[in-house]
């Protein structure tokens, strides 16, 4: 096994690979960029190696930089954590040409997988489904009317030069097709000036099902279940679920097998998730994600397997050791994205100092997070600060233990997604496993009326302390007077607030 | 002393009033019995209310306070009465005009209106990129371009000047 691994990116990917490297005698080298020089991850490898740089391209990006710290420490492997470097083939084929072992899949695979139209060809072609339709435009009304026979209802016309939802029509049955077709042909010309239109399959309701897969070096691989990610909002996710609560078990192994297929037929090394669209009992292929993903914990927790572990030994050129009716699903795990980001106002950046940070704990609560208190929260890098998982015996038990968790948790300085998560996991649809892809884009995040008022109350009474404190400051900036009354009272029994509330259910 | 608090929609009106050392409040009108204490230095406060105990986090001061409750969070916006009165006044005479600044750091990619133009409502005024993200940032409120504080390419800070509007000619 490696003595030595860098780990080329920063925040709670890198703490990430740098716990399971610790627990398996594995010394990291962590590099990190002008901005990160306090971060976490600078200060919990065994080494950091700085790079300079405020910007990404000078830092983590930097192919040159990275490999430098790597031979000059002495590092035996890379491993690329998610986004920066993960999913570039050109890095993963020099740091394999450096000498060093790269902990990801194979160049090839990624430049396969990482092409749209590439991947899709090559999954057709190794019989993974893929979402019926047409490369090609379709001429006139009649053509389009025959290819939908093949292609089945509903259709979905789209623009060829088209994007952003623009020109599309859905078809729901054959009468439709005529004035569709010439609607969405029309639109097409005057958005895009090119009226070419093609034809796909529409899912009604789709939901996003991906599958964790994890290949030897000896042609070995295994699929530890699937994760559902349809809590997303431009695409980026916020509450992702292991197991996902619409597969049943037919569906599952199927699945499961056309991700390892999938992965078997671009010569597939190491972890990788297959993305996959379900829509009425039906999978499609989405895409093939070349790396260990965000919500990767979920999967960890209902398997009992430490991804990164088995990415190390898989990289080292161990043979997985195990297959797939060793792995069973136990359980149920959900993980919620804290980014520092205004749910009440249409999800913007937010930035801010975090003065203030209370993590919850207590049985089967992980917190994946590179945040400290004092840590700046800038523009710089990705807003998403950590991630909280829990476990729970079934569905419902891990709902009602996030929903504690949040509850329990303060990030103090910056809004952040949890109040939308928390909403998310007392929603109705949410609890009842009925939600899709567009459920988190039609939610309007508010917080209960109940506390308002007493939220109000307590802002005022703050604002006058602050008030006080400041004309006192700084001869007697201690408690005053009526403060100290209360505090003694404080001792008394009293009800906390909040606790019964845990499992309403708000429609 | 009266303490107006705006929370999405809603203006609550919280009467405070000192005596013999104790705080007594009344909530929109109502009196409202509270035992308050701080918890620590960070912001960790402690509400006493109809036999419950509310743990809070809060933020800001002292016109912008952020509370956060059982994970829900609400967003205050804090005036007295003599704030208040400044800003109807302000307000009065801007007549639906006014300033627009940044609410976030971040580069102007595009601006979508020129001097001049009348402009509605949450009709978007330019493009602002944060965070590898663009957001749209629309008007708020009825009326016309007077000027534009930035251009395309520009970094922003928080707070900074974008554009500023006139309020709508009367009809």
């Amino acid at each position: 096994m490696f003595k030595r691994i860098l780990i080329a990116n920063r925040g709670e990917i890198a703490l990430r690979v740098i716990r399971s490297a610790r627990e398996m005698g594995i010394e990291s080298i962590a590099v990190y960029s002008e901005a990160d020089a306090r971060a976490l991850h600078t200060r919990m490898a065994d080494v950091a190696v700085p790079l300079g740089g405020k910007l990404p391209s000078e830092s983590y990006l930097d192919m040159d930089k990275i490999l430098a710290a790597a031979l000059e420490t002495g590092a035996e492997a890379i491993h690329p954590g998610y986004g920066f470097l993960s999913e570039n083939a050109e890095f993963a084929r020099r740091v394999e040409e450096a000498g060093l072992a790269w902990i990801g899949p194979p160049a090839g695979a990624i430049t396969t997988m990482g092409d749209k139209i590439t991947s899709r060809r090559e999954m057709k072609a190794a019989g993974v489904p893929c979402v019926p339709g047409l490369v090609d435009p379709v001429d006139d009304v009649a053509a389009a009317t025959r290819e939908a026979e093949t292609i089945g209802y509903p259709i979905a016309i789209k623009a060829a030069a088209g994007g952003g939802g623009k020109g599309i029509r859905i078809v729901r049955e054959p009468s439709e097709m005529a004035s569709a077709f010439r609607t969405a042909s029309g639109e097409a010309v005057t958005s895009f000036g090119d009226g070419r239109v093609y034809l796909e399959r529409y899912l009604d309701s789709p939901r996003h099902v991906e599958v964790q897969v994890m290949f030897d070096g000896h042609g070995n691989g295994v699929h530890f279940f699937e994760r559902e990610c349809s809590v997303q909002r431009r695409h980026q996710k916020l509450v992702e679920e292991a197991p996902s609560c619409i597969l049943d078990e037919e569906t599952r192994q199927a699945m499961g097998k056309v991700a390892l297929q999938a992965g078997h037929a671009v010569g597939y090394c190491g972890a990788g998730t297959v993305e996959f669209l379900w829509s009425g009992g039906e999978f499609f292929f989405l895409e093939m994600n070349t790396r260990l993903q965000v919500e990767h914990p979920v999967t960890e927790m209902i398997t009992g397997v430490d991804l990164v572990r088995e990415q190390l030994r898989v990289a080292d050129g161990q043979p997985l050791g195990y297959g797939q009716e060793d792995l069973a699903i136990h359980g149920h795990s959900i993980e919620v994205r804290i980014n520092a980001e205004d749910p009440f106002n249409g999800f913007l950046p937010s930035t801010g100092v975090l003065h203030n940070l209370r993590a919850p704990g207590g049985p089967w609560v992980r917190l994946d997070t590179a945040m400290y208190r004092g840590l700046e929260v800038g523009l710089e890098y990705d807003p998403m600060l950590g991630k909280l998982i829990v476990w729970g015996a079934d569905r419902a038990e891990a709902i009602a233990r996030m929903i504690r968790a949040i509850r329990e948790m303060n990030v103090g300085g910056v809004h952040t997604s949890l109040p939308a998560a928390l909403q998310v996991l007392m929603h109705e649809r949410f609890v009842k496993g009925d939600y899709d892809t567009h459920f988190l884009e039609g939610l309007t995040i508010e917080s209960p009326k109940e506390y308002e008022g007493l939220a109000a109350v307590a802002a005022a009474i703050y604002r006058h302390h602050q008030a006080r404190r400041r004309a006192l400051a700084p001869s007697s900036a201690g408690r005053s007077g009526w403060q100290a009354r209360t505090r003694g009272e404080l001792t008394g029994h009293v009800g906390r607030a909040g606790v019964a509330a845990a499992t309403e259910v708000q429609s | 002393m009266k303490t107006f608090v705006k929370i999405g929609e809603t203006t609550h009106e919280v009467e405070l009033t000192e005596r013999l050392g104790e705080l007594i409040v009344r909530l929109d009108g109502e009196p409202c019995e509270v035992e308050y204490a701080e918890a620590d230095q960070l912001g960790q406060i402690i509400l006493i209310h109809g036999g419950k105990s509310y743990a809070m986090s809060i933020e800001g001061g002292p016109h912008d306070i952020a509370i956060t409750i059982a994970g829900h969070r609400y967003d205050c916006e804090l005036e007295d009465e003599r704030e208040r009165a400044a800003n109807l006044a302000a307000r009065a005479a801007n007549k639906g005009g006014g300033l627009l600044k940044a609410v976030m750091p971040g580069v102007v990619v595009e601006l979508l209106v020129e001097v001049g133009e009348a402009v509605a409502e949450g009709q978007p005024l330019l493009i602002l990129e944060a965070m590898k993200m663009q957001n749209e940032i629309g008007a708020p409120g009825d009326g016309i371009v007077k000027a534009l504080h930035t251009s395309a390419g520009d970094a922003v800070g928080a707070g900074d000047k974008l554009v500023t509007l006139a309020a709508p000619e009367a009809e």
